[in-house]
């Protein structure tokens, strides 16, 4: 018997008590980035832009993407307002240190045209969500402290400061509010250069979609030019087998 | 005014079929008013008005793209700019129609995109998607992975729009003495023999995009061939011959070309590249021993760019060089030809503000095209344009002899 105790001390030492171990602001927020998402996801994506008069903008999308293991695929159609019709954008995101690629077919130029990646601090058409926003951002890009644990809409929440490790980066710092229980973010405050609030956004949906949890509201609020941008995702389908040559110039030109 | 009504009942029953069969339609109306600032002329008084019809399915998709352009008030024409079906196979597209192609990486130059021939009416200023006709054509898209190949196949030629007589654009050629022209023989018959071939190979991959291509075509401009008549003069004591007329038969030749273009991202930065080998083109020559003034060389016509940002300004710039070899003096083209293009864009007030300069620079002729433009979203799919093109420089280079319609114009554009 003590020898079996013996063993799980050891056990357990050696695993670091991981079962019950307080994991880093590093280990929380990789287990954000990295949550099983499905291999393959369709989606329209609305995009409402109200300024600080009431005005509206709307922005549809339909959107396809798919995990290939190193790198991840993601193409959009452009579908309103009228002057963006058709438009098409693909993004290759790597595992790896590479850069993105990217792409945009414009029909009135009859071309698929490969663009720079460096514009990742750009708004995103208009929104308040720029392209790093929107996409995937790489984990070992800013250095994660875990600031405390606290109950937000009745969640129980890790807060995460994550600053970037480049120093001319657009935000000074994040603080992200993430759900212990599924580690899906609840809430998210930027801050510019001079480490004043910009920017928060605020996961007003999540749903369970053929196992995995789904964003499918959000609204990212600009507190300094009190402009506020609502994406709903709709007609969410995960895992449905999108076939690799949907992420081609083929499908560029061709559209949806 | 049979042709306008023609027309409004051709667009009627359009209109009523497309709502008939669930199609999708979408296009803009657009009013266009350009004034020279020298005469204060209006040079530019043009209404459009663009109808796009599509229909998609799994396999067969269709589109038809009339566009209705009134130059003054009385004055309508039609322009079927794109017509053509689609057919979807597992590995394979079929397009057969009317349509535009556009080829190569270049921005404002074309250098391998000679699939598609140039409206050049009103020179260089109409947007990029105006500027080419469109070519009936059958054009084969084969996919392998990564990689396309390309056949194209035009059995009608069609040569490059010139403007009219009355154009502003038009310059009047001068010659020694009185000139006839004789048109008869620029006419390329449609045929197996006349069509014009391209074939490419391009391909999208994570480190570069590139294409290769070959082209049997027609040069889409008509070589000059020029026979000059003497006389004798008798008031010169001897008497000697004198040039009493020019006789000209513009006749279009065949042209073969390969070529090829890439574009690469290295730290952000976009380079791009494009360069394709014409064979056999006909140049006009002073050599009296050529027949009908013109000599066949062969050229070499490439462009290397970059794309950049410095922080929200979007920065690309392009060096353009043509290059004639074997190289003979007599010839009245130079033998080296250089351009340079500079585009700077800025998008403000939440992408409703737009700032655009773009400029062909012409280094061998020391002259230049400006196009300055301010572009504001009024609203969703509506723009209000402001812009100027400015012509300057020397007055015997390709810009700079259009300086007498440097202009301001506007742009109202309302997109459905």
């Amino acid at each position: 018997m003590k020898i079996k105790n013996l063993i799980v001390i050891v056990v357990l030492l050696a695993t670091g008590f991981s079962t019950n171990a307080q994991l880093t602001g590093t280990q929380i927020i990789d287990k954000t980035y990295n949550r099983p998402t499905g291999e393959d996801q369709t989606s329209i994506l609305k995009m409402t832009l109200t300024n600080k008069q009431g005005k509206q903008r709307v922005r549809t999308i339909k959107q396809f993407s798919k995990d290939f293991g190193n790198v991840e695929k993601n193409i959009m159609f452009f579908q309103t307002p009228a002057d963006v019709k058709n438009t098409s954008f693909m993004n290759w995101s790597y595992n790896s240190d590479k850069s993105d690629d990217q792409w945009i077919y414009l029909p009135a130029l009859k071309r698929v045209k490969r663009i720079s990646s460096d514009s990742k601090s750009d708004y995103f058409m208009g929104s308040d969500f720029t392209y790093d926003d929107l996409g995937d951002r790489k984990l070992n890009a800013d250095n994660h402290k875990l600031l405390r644990e606290e109950k937000i809409n009745g969640k129980n929440c890790y807060v995460v400061e994550s600053i970037s490790k480049d120093e001319d980066y657009m935000y000074s710092k994040t603080i992200t509010w993430i759900d212990k229980s599924n580690f899906v973010g609840v809430k998210k405050e930027f801050y510019d250069e001079d480490e004043e609030l910009l920017k928060i956004l605020t996961i007003k949906k999540v749903e369970k979609i053929a196992g995995f949890y789904v964003v499918t509201n959000s609204e990212m609020k600009n507190t300094q030019k009190n402009h506020i941008t609502s994406i709903t995702l709709s007609n969410v389908k995960i895992n449905n087998g999108i076939s690799a040559s949907k992420f081609s110039e083929r499908m560029m030109t061709r559209g949806i | 005014m049979k042709n306008k009504i023609i027309i409004i009942i051709a667009t009627l029953f359009v209109g009523s079929f497309a709502k008939a069969q669930k199609l999708e339609t979408s296009g803009f109306v657009r009013t266009y008013e350009g004034v020279t600032y020298d005469n204060g002329n209006f040079v530019i008084t043009q209404q459009t008005l663009n109808l796009n019809f599509e229909k998609r399915g799994e396999k067969v998709a269709f589109k038809a793209n009339p566009m209705l352009y009134m130059y003054k008030a009385d004055s309508l024409s039609l322009n079927l700019r794109e017509v053509y079906m689609d057919m979807y196979f597992k590995n394979f597209d079929l397009r057969i129609g009317k349509q535009q192609i556009v080829w190569g990486k270049a921005d404002g130059v074309f250098i391998t995109d000679v699939v598609s021939p140039l409206n050049l009416s009103e020179f260089l200023l109409p947007d990029f998607d105006e500027i080419r006709t469109g070519v009936i054509a059958t054009k084969l898209d084969y996919y392998i992975g990564n990689s396309t190949i390309e056949a194209i196949w035009i059995p009608q030629f069609t040569p490059t729009v010139r403007p009219d007589a009355n154009s502003i654009w038009y310059i009047q050629p001068e010659f020694p003495a009185p000139t006839t022209f004789d048109w008869r023989q620029s006419e390329i018959n449609p045929s197996l023999k006349n069509s014009e071939m391209f074939l490419k190979w391009s391909a999208m991959t994570s480190k570069v995009d590139f294409e290769l291509m070959g082209g049997y075509t027609w040069d889409d401009n008509p070589s000059m061939h020029v026979q000059k008549h003497f006389g004798m003069d008798t008031s010169t004591t001897p008497p000697s011959p004198i040039l009493t007329g020019l006789s000209i038969t513009p006749k279009h030749h065949r042209l073969s070309l390969v070529g090829g273009s890439f574009s690469t991202e290295i730290k952000g930065v976009i380079f791009r590249g494009e360069a394709a080998y014409y064979n056999g083109k006909y140049f006009q020559t002073e050599d009296p021993t050529a027949e009908g003034a013109l000599i066949q060389k062969d050229y070499l016509n490439y462009v290397a760019g970059i794309d950049f940002n410095l922080g929200n300004v979007k920065l690309s710039t392009q060096f353009i060089q043509k290059y004639i070899i074997d190289y003979n003096s007599l010839m009245l083209e130079n033998e080296f030809h250089n351009t340079a293009t500079f585009m700077s864009r800025y998008d403000m007030m939440r992408e409703t503000l737009h700032l655009e300069l773009f400029s062909y620079i012409g280094l061998s002729d020391q002259d230049a095209l400006i196009r300055p433009k301010i572009t504001y979203d009024f609203d969703d799919g509506f723009s209000i344009l402001l812009g100027g093109n400015v012509f300057v420089g020397e007055r015997d280079g390709q810009f700079g002899q259009f300086q007498d319609n440097s202009m301001i114009y506007t742009k109202l554009k309302y997109n459905f």
